[in-house]
Formats: structure tokens, C-alpha cells, sequence
């Protein structure tokens, strides 16, 4: 027998295919309508930039839809979804070669490729699905992780799954048998199928079976063909293009700005204010719930639930004719899970679609604060502060220059060649914890010979505050007032302390206009270190772990220098926690939570803490002013026998290098 | 009903005592770091009134201000806290007014605008905390005062006026027109004004007059007091903080320091 | 011409009316004329008893018209009881009517008032009041241009008088009065305060912002309040809160207090509350952050937690005072 001949006969044993044509027609039509009724939802929506940068978005493609990186961070899920994906991607490629063959007078299927592809590799892959599916039914009925939707949907997609490949060897195995295929052996699992049924099926019983299975298999595709987009199978179209129109800024670029002079609204209380990639966002949701195990709130007991807002929202956006309120029309999407956000951006950070989660829960706080003036009392305190003030800090006696005393600090108006300003930041100004941390920086500089200086009194709070809260017109004030003073003194570079302040300055300033280097003072540090004008002479043998901020880890990728900083004040190796880097757990205090009064059980500090206490450190560093004190407090809220202490990277640098060797 | 809300602009008393200084020539506070904010007590008066106003079932609230070119800001927020209409006097000439001239200022106003039921002011300033210009201006206009008021309900036409005492309350009943002056309790706090509501506030109409429009001087001649000196006094004492290994050691000193002062009683 | 007249509302000689007299007294000695005292109440015999050893005269009114306190008939009466009298100084104390009337009275003679004084001075003719201003940040003194100079005081910050060995001629008088109805007090409440007024109480502990309820009021301060033998109060911030009654309010705007111990728990101290505690003899306070304000004006303090300082001071406090 002549390879390059091998083949099988398309329709073995069966008449009638117009039939098959037939039923097509209602298939795509049903199955049409479920893709059209989501294009129309996303319709609906606001514009949005997203086409840009093709180049960068491909990449985007074949990273995280091809290779599906993300899935893969957890192993088994990674594996059995790859599984099933790759599976179904070969079987259809399968299927459309036979279709090619059969409608179009193509003749692929021939020879070694019939050989090779069209028999061993899709019996492979046709048997790789059925493991997978194994695999999924193991976690979701045996394991039952609380992160899943335990759906009957879910259950259905999985055993019609299974069904189709059961069904598809069945009458490859009987076809096999039957007809005496002569390259039965390069359909390895067929084979196997054949060979089980000659023992207890006449021929003329494999025929009829054939026969009937054939069409139930039809039938069943046919089914799952127009069922699919009314489910979240509809993830296999829309999760590619939610992810080729991905936010391609980094995750502190997140949030939406607002035109004042135009806008009719401010923030999202109905579907039809969100962007049509929101609405699309919408329907990639897969219902994995990796969003939910990264949530700090959630980790903690809260309500907010990343995964169900979305879902929740979808619901709603389903119901065609919702114009109406959203907020609140849904537990997940009530103002008390709105206003236990931290603004971490996990959620995101864990999306394997990169579904933007966080910036709808910024959007809706914007309606209620911005629009209703509705939001948490000691919220509203700092909002009030930040516009009387210039501060969050609500009945704080602390001035912006008192950290100084005793050193010799100069304003950006008396150091005409200033080379970098020291932002300083609210924290690190008015809060006593954390002006130690300006002075260890301060200290750092002079030491190493940099001519800096700060802007004093002129400085206001960055915004960063007002804008996660939800005030973006009080956010824009802060922004052109800081930008108007920079300006001023013409600063071209800034080092801060804090990494919200940094974010803010580095990713959203430019967006009005005010566009200046800036530099975490771990960075700027880091390459004093290496240039060789600091020089740490007292490694400390402190025990010692570093937690990410997620302002400045996850949210910008800035994750070595800080580290380098802590290996280098140190003689033992730095411990890293499991959650690390961009995976790293919140502290609790962005989005404006630390200014929210927690409950005593659920308070996302402790979390945290408790991880970082496990690690045997001595010492928890830290590179944000709101970690500091967060961190403070959850480290003093376990009653541990032995101390932790919680020291800024500067602070740690600072107690290597003060003693100069001259 | 009509309601007139009087409003002073004044610079954040709330500043930390290490950033206020005084000029001893100018015989005012230097603004320094501090921003412009409507004094708290007005800001009260303002959400008593419109507190009174939703119970009611209705009100016309005017805000009204003497003071220079910046205080339309306070009255801007006025209107976007939803007060009806504003009206400024400007001040250009008179600083730091004697509370008589305010009050002559603001009676003129007032009996341009026609004299409302009820005449809201705050107790007193945050700057100057002179506390005279509600019974002044009750003097001016010939009406009945009620002072430390902080809640105000309407029954059968008449107004009943809960105001703060030093041992307690008391509560009057009063036939308009009236002037009350109003002190804080933890359910006047002034509400957050909506963003839209802000940015809508400056595109209404805003009455500017000057005194001479009033029928008044132009400017005052500080006939009823003057401030003849300001200083800050220098008051430093040394604060002895407990010391001790342990949290009892220090509690223990700061016990003994209590008892020793309570012994000599 | 030129004599001083001291106004009492009420008939209790406590430490108000007593810092009243007692500078009303030195003021006209320090002019050389008289002191008169009007009174609107029954001459109570303690009261009288003691300010007849103060003013050289005593006008007591008590009529029907005044019997209910009501502003506008409480201003007739006082201006009418005034201008009987050859004087051109006015002095009142702080509490509500007073304060209230004294603008007001000014107006009606022709005068000017200022209030809150903690210190009066007669210059070449000038009267020179001085007072705080800016929320207790600074001092100001001010020349009042018009007469009668109307000043109320804050009465505890001066101290009485020793009695004089000579006795006030007492008198009574009946004004024809129109009572004016257009307010009318309809309802009076005293708030259970404990036994001794706050203005009165030689030993305050007083909560802040920092306390973050108002069970800790109840639970924690009241017991070691009760052990101190003192009175409680609170900071502006925690009242607004809605944590304790208004009454409890200590600072600019509310009780101006002059006790010999301030225990300030919590408080950071911002200027507007030490301007109720200046007269305070020794503040003493517990705050966790040790560049709290309270502290420059403190004689001793203890930076922590009060949840963590109060338990264990009333046990110090209990066994210390066995």
C-alpha cells in the first residue's frame, strides 16, 4: 500500500449528507445571533482607543491566546486548559480539511500528511481533550476550589465536550473495523476502539451503530455550534480580542480621564457610560476566578469579589433593555464591595484575558462621589482636607517642613542647579512614621554628594488619593496646581519615596501636560550604590524580606531595585515571601483605604502580616509610606513573642552607610 | 419662606500653630500656607438652613457675603451646596471691619434684598472669633436675636429655635422675621457639595454691589472698636514624657505625677 | 460719669460671679470710682451677702416681665437699669445670656462691646480689652471707641477679691416694662453633667478625636474620671462625632474650663481647643504621637495608647490612693 495514497472515504456509510447542509443553516443562524447580540451589547458603550499599535498587539496575541502564558502560571489548569484549547484547535483544523476535501475538490487529505497529521496527531490531540476534560471535572467535583462557579452550565460544556470525543473515536474505531483500514495503526486510539468493539460487535452492528452515532455526533456539534456563544465558550472568540485590545500602558495607567468641558456625566452608573471595551471585557470572563484567590479583600472575608462584579455586570448588560442604575442592582456591584477596593490591580495582574476589573470599580466610585457626594465618612474628611489643605491628613498639626529640623535642607527656589527634586509626599511629610523614611533619604543624598532640593510648602498632594476615591475634578485641581509650581522652578527630575506618588507623576501627569523623569528613590539610590558614592560599611545580619508595594512592583514593574538596596544592607540573602513581585499581596492602604476604618476581623494589613511574620524575618522592608504604617500596624495587631520590625529600603541603606569610613 | 445665610471668608484656622505668624504692623494674620475657606460656623448656618429647607418643604435660600473679590468663592459654594441665589458686597477697602460696620453692611444688603423670615449667621469667626455680628445686625434691622442656635423647625407659621446652653438647651418659639446665630452639633456638618453642582455654581447668577450702592460709606471709620495690637504669645513649656523600661514602669511614673497634683487639691 | 457696673443673671456667687466682682472691683478702684452691681433675680441671702462686700451698690430688679428669660425684654431692662446709672463701663460674664446680650446692649447705649476679654486696661482714657484671636493662636488687644465700653470676660481667668469690711447699700427696682413677645422660651433642659459644672471642676478628663467611639467614653474615661473625682469632657472633634453631648464640648467654642488638672486623652491639641484649657493649671496628656501639639503644653505625658494606658492607670490610680 503507497502511503503517499493514504486516505479515508469522506461520508463512509452515510447518504443524505444534504441533510447535514440543512441543519447547518439554523446552526449558524442561532449561533450568528448569539455573536451578533454580543456585538450589540458592546455597541452600547462609550469609545475607546484600543486599534493602536497592531505590532504590540500581535505580540500580545501569540503570548497570551496562542501560548496562553497567563493560564499557564497554575500548572494543572494550565494543563489541561492547554489541553482542550490546543485540542480543539487541531480538531478543527481537522474538520476543515475534510470540509475542503468534501466541498471545495481539495485533496490535503492524502498521503503523509493523512498519515502524520490527519491520523496520529489528531487521535493524539482527540485523546489529549478527553484528559483534559478529566482533569477540569477532577478540580471542579473532587477538589472544589472556592475561586470556581459551580454552574450546571459548566457541568453541560464539560460532558458535551467529553460526549464529542467519545462520539468522534466511537466512529473512528467502528469505521476503522469495518472497512479494514489499512493505516488503522497510525490512528493509534481509534485503533484501540476498533479493536474493543470486534470482539463483542458483528459488522453489520458497528455499521448500524455507525450510522445512528454519526448523526447524534452531527447533532450534537451542531447543538454546541449554536450553544456556545449564549455561554462562556464565547471566551474562545472573545477572549483573543480582548486581549489584542488590551491596555498596552503599564497597570498604573489604568484609569480613564475625564474631559470636564464635555462631559455630560461624571463616572458609570448605567452600562451605556462604559467604554465598549468594558462591555467586552464583560464577555471574555471565564468564570476562573483567579481574580477572586489574588483579591486582598476577598482573602480577608469581604464582599468585594473581583470575578462576580464582572460577571454580575454582565448579567445586567444582558438584559437588553438595561439603561438603568447598576450600582447597587446587584450584591457585587454594591457600594460596600465598591468601597473595599485597594486599587491593587491583582485582579488584572492574575486575568489570563486581561479583563480591567479595577478601573469599573474607579468608574462607578467616580458617579457616587463625583455625582451623588455619596461615599464613607472618613473619605469624605480627606477629600475635604485635600481641598482645603492640600492634604489627606485631616487634623494633622504637622507642617511639610518639619521632618528638616535639623538638617540642612534647601528649597528648589534657593538651588539654582538643583539635580533632582526630593518629593516628599504627605506621608512623608506630615506623618511622624514616616518622616524618619525622608530623613534616612535625605540623609542618603547629602551624604553622597547630590545637590538636591524640595519644594517645601509648595508642595500639595499628588492626587493620587482623590483620584482612586473617585474625585477626579479634585484630582485634575491637584494635578495642574503641583504641575503650575514644577513648572515654576522648572524641574525636570524627581526622585519620591512613595509609589503612588511616583505613578501618578510618571503615568498620569503627562496626560495634562506635565511630563518631568521621575525616579523611585529606590531607583535613584540603587544607582548611587553602584557609582560608588554610597557605600553600605555596616551589612546588618538582620534576617530580612522585602514586600513589593503594588504601586511600584506590579503596577510598574519596578521590582530589583529595591531588592538590590535591601541585599546589599544585609550579610544573610533576603528571604522573598511567596507572594512576590508581581504577585505580591496588598498591604491594605491604597484606593483611598487607608482612610477607612476596617473591621477588626477583616482587615487586610493582618494578612499580610502574618505572611511576612512566617518567614522567620526580622525585619520586613518596605518601599511606600502606606505599606510602612499598614505594615506597622498589622505586624503590632499579631501578639508575637519576638519583634518584626518594618523599616523603608531607605532606612535599612541608611543604617549600613552612616558610619562614613573616611 | 425666605432665608438669608450670612457667609464670611476667612483664612483656614486649621493650619498647624507652626506655620501661623502674625504682622505686628499690619495688625492681621500673614496668609502663609493657609487657603481660603468659608468660616465653619457659616458653613453650619448654611446646612441648617438647608436642612430646615427639605423638612419644610421649601425654602429660598440666599447666601450673602461681605467681604473682598475672593469670598465669591464662598458663596459659589453656597449655591453649589444648593443655596437659591448669592450676593456679595465687595470690600475693597475696609480690612479687618469693626463687627458694626459688618452688621450696618449687611442690614443694607439684606434691606435691599427685602427682609427674609429668618437671618442665619454663624456664632462667631474662626479668625477674629468676635461673635457680635448676629446681635449687631439684629440691632440694625430691629429684629428679635436668638444665639447658639443649632436646630429649627417651622410649626403652624412660627419658628421653634433649639439653641445650645452651657448646662443644656433651650427651645423658643419665635415669629419671623427673626436673626439666629448657630453653633455646631454633629448633625450640622456641612455636606459635601456634588462635583456637577460645583462646576454649575459659577455659571448662576451672582449680585455684586458696593457699599455705596447700599447707601452706605464707602469706607469704614472704625468707629465702634480697632485692634490696637496682635502678637503671638511665647509660651513654652517642657513636657516631662513617663520613662521606663515597661509600659507599667511608665504608666507607674505617670500615675504618681497624677496623684501627687490631685493631693495638693 | 466715669463708674463701673458688674451685671449678674443669675443669683449664685460661684467662680464666674466671683471673678466678675473681683475685677469689676479692681477696675474702679483702679479709677477711682464706684462699683455697682445689677442683679435680675431675688436677692438670695448667700449671693447678696457676698457681693455687698464687693460693689459699693447692688440694684437688685425681680419683677414678673423677667421672671422667663426673654432677650429682647432682658435688653430693655438692662438698658433702662443702665442708663439709671452714671457709669461708662459695662462688665458681664461668659455664660449664654450674657454673651448673647452684651452686643447688643452696646448698640443700644451707644457703646461697644468686645468679649471674652482676659485682661482690661484703662489708658489716658483709652480702654484697652485683650483677648485671643485666631483660634487662640495670637493675642490681640483692642481699644473700644465708644461708650459704655461693654465688655464681657472670661470670668474664671480673674480671680476674686478679698471681702471689704464695708457693706454695698442694697436696693430694689421695678422698671416699667413692655415685654416683647416675638420670641418666647418654651422649654428649658439641663443635661445630667455630674455634680459639679464643668467651668467649676477642679479636675477634667477629657477625650479626643483619638478615643474613636463613644463607648471607650463609658467604659474606659468614666471609671478613671470617677477615681480622679473628675469631671469629663470632651474635644469639638468628638463631639461633632456625635460621641458625647455638646455640652461635653471643651475649647474655643465651647467651655472655656480653668481646672487645676487637664488630663487631655487623645487630644492632639490644636489651637482651638487650648484656647478653652489656657487657664488650666497643669495639663497633663496621653497620645500616641509624641510631636502632638498637647504636649508643648503639657507638664507631663505619656506617649501610647490609651487603650492600653487607662486600664492600667485606674489599677496604679486605685492602689495609690489606698
Amino acid at each position: 500500500m503507497n502511503p503517499a495514497e493514504a486516505s479515508r472515504q469522506i461520508y463512509w456509510n452515510i447518504t443524505h449528507i444534504w441533510v447535514m447542509y440543512l441543519l447547518l443553516i439554523p446552526t449558524l443562524v442561532v449561533a450568528g445571533y448569539g455573536v451578533y447580540r454580543h456585538l450589540q451589547r458592546w455597541r452600547r458603550g462609550l469609545p475607546a482607543t484600543r486599534l493602536d499599535q497592531p505590532g504590540r498587539r500581535v505580540r500580545l496575541l501569540l503570548q497570551h491566546a496562542a501560548a496562553q502564558s497567563r493560564t499557564a502560571r497554575d500548572v494543572y489548569a494550565g494543563l489541561f486548559h492547554s489541553f482542550i484549547s490546543y485540542g480543539f484547535v487541531v480538531l478543527t483544523i481537522a474538520t476543515t480539511v475534510v470540509a475542503l476535501d468534501a466541498d471545495f475538490g481539495t485533496t490535503i487529505m492524502r498521503g503523509w500528511f493523512y498519515l502524520y497529521f490527519q491520523s496520529f496527531i489528531v487521535d493524539l490531540f482527540g485523546v489529549l481533550v478527553m484528559i483534559g476534560i478529566l482533569l477540569a471535572v477532577a478540580r471542579r467535583y473532587f477538589t472544589r476550589p472556592r475561586k470556581l462557579v459551580y454552574t450546571n452550565e459548566a457541568t453541560l460544556i464539560l460532558a458535551v465536550i467529553f460526549l464529542m470525543c467519545l462520539q468522534g473515536f466511537a466512529l473512528e474505531g467502528w469505521r476503522i473495523a469495518v472497512t479494514n483500514d489499512p493505516w488503522a495503526a497510525w490512528s493509534p486510539f481509534g485503533n484501540l476502539v476498533a479493536q474493543a468493539s470486534q470482539g463483542v460487535m458483528s459488522k453489520t452492528q458497528m455499521r448500524s451503530a455507525h450510522l445512528g452515532v454519526w448523526w447524534f455526533h452531527l447533532v450534537t456539534v451542531f447543538c454546541f455550534i449554536a450553544w456556545a456563544p449564549y455561554t462562556k465558550m464565547i471566551h474562545v472568540v472573545t477572549a483573543p480580542l480582548n486581549i489584542y485590545t488590551a491596555n498596552l500602558a503599564p497597570l498604573g495607567a489604568s484609569l480613564k480621564t475625564i474631559d470636564f468641558e464635555k462631559a455630560e456625566s461624571f463616572g458609570v452608573n448605567s452600562l451605556a457610560r462604559f467604554t465598549w471595551k468594558d462591555l467586552l471585557d464583560l464577555d471574555a470572563c471565564t468564570e476562573c476566578g483567579r481574580c477572586v484567590a489574588v483579591c486582598p479583600a476577598n482573602n480577608v472575608g469581604k464582599e468585594l469579589s473581583p470575578r462576580d462584579l464582572i460577571l454580575q455586570l454582565r448579567n445586567l448588560s444582558a438584559i437588553s433593555s438595561n439603561g438603568g442604575p447598576i450600582i447597587g442592582a446587584s450584591p457585587a456591584i454594591s457600594p460596600n464591595a465598591l468601597w473595599q477596593c485597594t486599587t491593587c490591580a491583582a485582579c488584572m495582574e492574575a486575568c489570563p484575558v486581561f479583563i480591567e476589573q479595577m478601573p469599573k470599580i474607579v468608574d462607578m466610585r467616580r458617579f457616587l462621589v463625583m455625582e451623588e457626594a455619596d461615599f464613607p465618612d472618613t473619605m469624605q474628611a480627606a477629600v475635604m482636607s485635600l481641598e482645603k489643605r492640600g492634604h489627606p491628613f485631616s487634623g494633622t498639626q504637622a507642617t511639610r517642613v518639619d521632618w528638616t529640623k535639623g538638617l540642612e535642607i534647601k528649597h528648589v527656589s534657593e538651588l539654582a542647579d538643583a539635580e533632582v527634586l526630593l518629593w516628599v509626599g504627605c506621608g512623608g511629610a506630615l506623618v511622624e512614621r514616616n518622616q524618619a523614611v525622608t530623613r534616612a533619604t535625605a540623609q542618603l543624598l547629602a551624604q553622597a554628594g547630590v545637590k538636591f532640593a524640595i519644594m517645601g510648602r509648595d508642595e500639595k498632594c499628588s492626587g493620587d488619593p482623590a483620584r482612586r476615591i473617585g474625585n477626579e475634578f479634585l484630582f485634575e485641581t491637584l494635578v495642574r496646581e503641583n504641575a503650575a509650581n514644577l513648572n515654576k522652578y522648572q524641574v525636570r527630575k524627581v526622585i519620591t519615596a512613595c509609589p503612588h506618588c511616583f505613578n501618578t507623576f510618571k503615568n498620569e501627569y503627562p496626560q495634562y501636560g506635565a511630563s518631568f523623569e521621575v525616579l523611585h528613590h529606590s531607583e535613584y539610590l540603587a544607582g548611587l550604590v553602584e557609582a560608588g558614592k554610597i557605600k553600605p560599611t555596616a551589612a546588618s545580619d538582620c534576617k530580612v524580606t522585602f514586600h513589593d508595594p503594588c504601586y511600584l512592583g506590579r503596577q510598574n514593574g519596578v521590582y530589583d531595585a529595591p531588592r538590590q538596596l535591601v541585599q546589599i544592607s544585609i550579610r544573610d540573602k533576603a528571604i522573598e515571601m511567596e507572594r512576590s513581585r508581581n504577585q505580591s499581596f496588598c498591604c491594605g492602604g491604597g484606593g483611598g483605604m487607608s482612610f477607612i476604618e476596617e473591621p477588626a476581623n477583616l482587615r487586610v494589613n493582618q494578612e499580610r502580616a502574618r505572611e511576612a511574620l512566617a518567614t522567620g524575618a526580622d525585619v520586613l522592608a518596605v518601599g511606600c509610606p502606606f505599606c510602612l504604617t499598614m505594615m506597622e500596624d498589622g505586624v503590632n495587631a499579631q501578639k508575637q513573642d519576638r519583634e518584626m520590625r518594618v523599616l523603608d529600603v531607605a532606612e535599612l541603606l541608611w543604617e549600613a552607610s552612616r558610619q562614613v569610613n573616611v | 419662606m425666605n432665608i438669608v445665610v450670612c457667609l464670611k471668608q476667612i483664612l483656614d484656622p486649621e493650619i498647624p500653630a507652626r506655620d501661623f505668624s502674625v504682622d505686628t504692623e499690619k495688625l492681621e494674620a500673614r496668609q502663609g500656607s493657609a487657603s481660603l475657606v468659608t468660616n465653619i460656623f457659616c458653613e453650619n448656618a448654611l446646612e441648617t438652613a438647608l436642612q430646615f429647607r427639605e423638612r419644610s418643604g421649601g425654602a429660598k435660600i440666599t447666601v450673602l457675603s461681605y467681604g473682598p473679590a475672593s469670598a465669591e468663592d464662598s458663596l459659589r459654594k453656597g449655591l453649589a451646596m444648593k443655596a437659591d441665589a448669592a450676593a456679595l458686597v465687595l470690600n475693597e477697602s475696609d480690612t479687618n471691619p469693626d463687627p458694626l460696620r459688618v452688621a450696618q453692611v449687611l442690614a443694607a444688603a439684606i434691606k435691599k434684598l427685602g427682609i427674609p423670615d429668618l437671618i442665619m449667621l454663624g456664632r462667631e469667626s474662626g479668625d477674629w472669633g468676635v461673635g457680635q455680628t448676629g446681635g449687631l445686625l439684629a440691632e440694625e434691622l430691629g429684629l428679635p436675636c436668638l444665639s447658639f442656635v443649632d436646630h429649627i423647625e417651622t410649626v403652624a407659621g412660627q419658628l421653634l429655635l433649639k439653641r445650645q446652653t452651657e448646662s443644656g438647651w433651650e427651645q423658643f418659639e419665635a415669629k419671623p422675621p427673626v436673626v439666629v446665630t448657630i453653633t455646631n452639633n454633629e448633625y450640622n456638618v456641612p455636606r459635601i457639595p456634588k462635583v456637577r453642582d460645583v462646576m454649575s455654581s459659577y455659571r448662576q447668577p451672582l449680585e455684586t454691589w458696593r457699599p455705596e450702592d447700599l447707601g452706605i460709606a464707602a469706607e469704614t471709620t472704625n468707629q465702634y472698636y480697632e485692634v490696637v495690637e496682635l502678637f503671638v504669645p511665647v509660651k513654652e513649656t517642657s513636657c516631662e514624657f513617663a520613662q521606663g523600661d515597661s509600659l507599667n514602669e511608665r504608666v507607674e511614673a505617670f500615675a504618681q505625677r497624677i496623684v501627687a497634683v490631685i493631693n495638693t487639691l | 460719669m466715669n463708674d463701673v457696673v458688674i451685671t449678674f443673671l443669675s443669683t449664685t456667687f460661684d467662680k464666674a460671679a466671683q471673678g466678675l466682682a473681683g475685677e469689676g472691683r479692681r477696675l474702679a478702684d483702679s479709677l477711682g470710682v464706684r462699683l455697682h452691681a445689677v442683679v435680675v433675680g431675688k436677692p438670695e441671702a448667700d449671693f447678696t451677702a457676698n457681693l455687698s462686700r464687693v460693689a459699693d451698690k447692688l440694684v437688685f430688679v425681680d419683677q414678673s416681665e423677667l421672671s422667663l428669660y426673654q432677650p429682647e425684654t432682658y435688653l430693655t431692662a438692662l438698658t433702662q437699669l443702665f442708663q439709671t446709672l452714671s457709669a461708662n463701663t459695662l462688665l458681664l460674664g461668659n455664660d449664654t445670656y450674657s454673651q448673647e446680650l452684651a452686643p447688643r446692649l452696646a448698640h443700644r447705649l451707644g457703646g461697644s462691646a468686645v468679649g471674652d476679654a482676659v485682661a482690661l486696661r484703662v489708658v489716658d482714657d483709652k480702654f484697652l480689652v485683650t483677648r485671643q484671636v485666631y483660634g487662640g493662636k495670637a493675642q490681640a488687644v483692642i481699644e473700644l471707641k465708644r461708650r459704655p465700653a461693654v465688655v464681657w470676660l472670661r470670668a474664671r481667668a480673674f480671680s476674686p477679691t478679698s471681702p471689704r469690711d464695708v457693706q454695698g447699700e442694697i436696693s430694689q427696682l421695678t422698671l416699667a416694662l413692655q415685654p416683647d413677645t416675638r420670641t418666647r422660651l418654651i422649654e428649658q433642659k439641663r443635661e445630667e453633667q455630674g455634680e459639679v459644672r464643668l467651668e467649676e471642676a477642679r479636675v477634667i478628663v477629657s477625650g479626643g478625636r483619638g478615643i474613636g467611639g463613644p463607648e471607650p467614653f463609658e467604659s474606659e474615661l468614666k471609671p478613671l474620671a470617677e477615681l480622679m473625682g473628675a469631671q469629663m469632657a470632651a474635644s469639638r472633634a468628638a463631639c461633632d462625632a456625635g460621641w458625647v453631648l455638646p455640652t461635653w464640648q471643651v475649647g474655643q467654642t465651647g467651655k472655656k474650663v480653668s481646672p487645676d488638672l487637664y488630663l487631655a486623652i487623645a487630644i492632639t491639641g490644636a489651637s482651638q481647643h487650648m484656647a478653652g484649657i489656657s487657664e488650666a493649671k497643669t495639663i497633663a496628656a496621653i497620645n500616641t504621637d509624641p510631636d502632638a501639639p498637647i504636649f508643648k503644653h503639657s507638664r507631663f505625658g505619656i506617649v501610647e495608647d490609651y487603650r492600653k494606658v487607662v486600664p492600667l492607670l485606674r489599677e496604679k490610680l486605685s492602689e495609690l490612693r489606698k
